[in-house]
C-alpha cells in the first residue's frame, strides 16, 4: 500500500519536471486524435481532435496544468521548425521562379494584406462594441 | 561522395534542417527584423545546400517528414495557452468567429479576383482559395474543391512566410487596440506562422491567434462541399 502511494507521487513528480515524458503524452494524444478521425471518417486532423481532448480533460480537471505544461510550451517555442521541410516543395517547383511565382506571390501578399485588415478590423470593432455596452 | 543509403540520407538532411533552424533562430534573436525570420532564412540555406548536392524534394521529404508530422502533437500542444485564456476566450468568442467568417470570406474572395486580374485559371487558381488555412485543412479543402493539394501547401507555406513579415508591418500601421484584434490577424492571416509570431507579442495574442487558426481551419473544412457545389455552377 505505502509502495503504491509512492511511486503514484514518484511517477506524478517526474511528469510535471520532465519535458520528454510531456512531449510523449501530448503524441500520445495525437495518436489517439489520429485514430479518432481515421474511425468516424471524421474531416478533422488528428491533431484537432486531441486538442480538444487536452481543453475536455483540462476543464474537467481530469488532468493538470503542470503535466503537460512544458511540453506544450516546448513544442509552441519550435514550431517554427516543423513548417521547414513543407518550404523544401519549392525544389520541384522551379516554374515558380519566373513570371508565374511574381505573379503568385503578388496574389498571395495582396489577399493576405485584405484578409488580415478585415478580419483585425471586424474583431476590433466588435471588441471595442461589446466592451462599451458591458460599461453601461 | 553521394550518399546513397536511405538512413544516411534522413539522419543527414534531418541533422541538416535542425541545424540550419537553430543558426537561422540564433541570427534572428541577434538581428529582428521581419526579412530574417527563421521561417525565410532556414528554407533559404537549405534550399541553396539542396541545390548544390542535386537533392530532389522527395529525396528530402523521405528523411525529414517526421518533422511535419511533429505539427500534430504542436497543434493538441495549443490545448495549454487556450486553456490559460478561457475567461477572454470565453467572453469573446462570438466576435472572434465573425472574424473567422469575414476573414475566410475575404480570403477566397481575394484569392479569386487577384488570380483571375493576373489571367490565372483552373487547378492553379482553385488551388489559391485555401492558402489562409493551416496545411492539413488547407490541402483537404483544396481536394475538395477541385484543386491541387501539392500546390496548396506550397502556397500555404508562401502565405505564411508572408503573412508573419506582413503582419508585423500591419500591426504598426492599424490602430488596434484590442489584444483580441492583433492575435486575430496573424491567425487568421498567416495560420501557424503568424501564431508563432503573435507569440513574439505575448502570450494572449498567441493563444488567440492559434484559436482563430483552429477556427479558421474547421469553418472552411465544414463549409467545402458546398463551396465545391458553387463553384461547379451548382448555385
Amino acid at each position: 500500500m505505502m509502495f503504491s502511494r509512492k511511486a503514484v507521487i514518484r511517477t506524478r513528480y517526474a511528469f510535471r519536471h520532465s519535458r520528454l515524458l510531456q512531449l510523449g503524452v501530448l503524441m500520445g494524444f495525437w495518436c489517439f486524435g489520429q485514430a479518432i478521425a481515421e474511425t468516424f471518417r471524421l474531416p478533422a486532423p488528428g491533431g484537432v481532435i486531441g486538442l480538444a481532448a487536452v481543453l475536455a480533460l483540462l476543464l474537467a480537471r481530469r488532468i493538470s496544468l503542470s503535466s503537460v505544461r512544458l511540453g506544450a510550451e516546448m513544442l509552441l517555442a519550435e514550431m517554427l521548425l516543423f513548417f521547414v521541410p513543407s518550404v523544401m516543395a519549392l525544389l520541384d517547383h522551379t516554374e515558380f521562379l519566373g513570371v508565374l511565382g511574381l505573379k503568385l506571390l503578388v496574389v498571395i501578399l495582396t489577399g493576405t494584406l485584405c484578409v488580415m485588415a478585415a478580419t483585425a478590423l471586424t474583431v476590433d470593432l466588435c471588441a471595442r462594441w461589446t466592451m462599451r455596452h458591458a460599461a453601461d | 561522395m553521394p550518399l546513397t543509403n536511405p538512413l544516411a540520407l534522413a539522419v543527414f538532411w534531418s541533422a541538416a534542417t535542425i541545424a540550419c533552424y537553430f543558426v537561422a533562430r540564433q541570427i534572428y534573436r541577434r538581428w529582428p527584423r521581419w526579412y530574417l525570420s527563421p521561417l525565410a532564412v532556414t528554407p533559404a540555406l537549405l534550399l541553396a545546400l539542396a541545390t548544390i548536392l542535386h537533392t530532389r524534394y522527395g529525396e528530402y521529404m523521405r528523411g525529414t517528414h517526421w518533422i511535419v508530422l511533429m505539427l500534430g502533437p504542436a497543434t493538441v500542444a495549443f490545448a495549454v495557452p487556450i486553456y490559460e485564456q478561457r475567461k477572454v476566450i470565453r467572453r469573446h468568442w462570438p466576435v472572434l468567429l465573425l472574424g473567422v467568417v469575414i476573414g475566410s470570406a475575404t480570403a477566397m474572395a481575394s484569392a479569386w479576383a487577384m488570380a483571375s486580374a493576373l489571367g490565372l485559371s483552373g487547378a492553379l487558381r482553385l488551388s489559391l482559395l485555401p492558402r489562409s488555412m493551416s496545411t492539413p485543412f488547407a490541402m483537404s479543402v483544396s481536394g475538395d474543391i477541385g484543386g491541387s493539394p501539392d500546390l496548396t501547401a506550397v502556397f500555404v507555406m508562401m502565405t505564411g512566410i508572408c503573412g508573419a513579415a506582413l503582419g508585423e508591418l500591419m500591426l504598426n500601421w492599424l490602430p488596434l487596440r484590442s489584444t483580441l484584434a492583433r492575435g486575430a490577424l496573424l491567425g487568421m492571416g498567416a495560420h501557424g506562422a503568424g501564431t508563432a509570431k503573435a507569440r513574439e507579442f505575448g502570450e494572449e495574442e498567441g493563444s488567440i491567434a492559434g484559436l482563430v487558426m483552429v477556427f479558421a481551419g474547421l469553418l472552411n473544412v465544414l463549409a467545402a462541399p458546398i463551396l465545391a457545389y458553387g463553384l461547379k455552377g451548382g448555385f
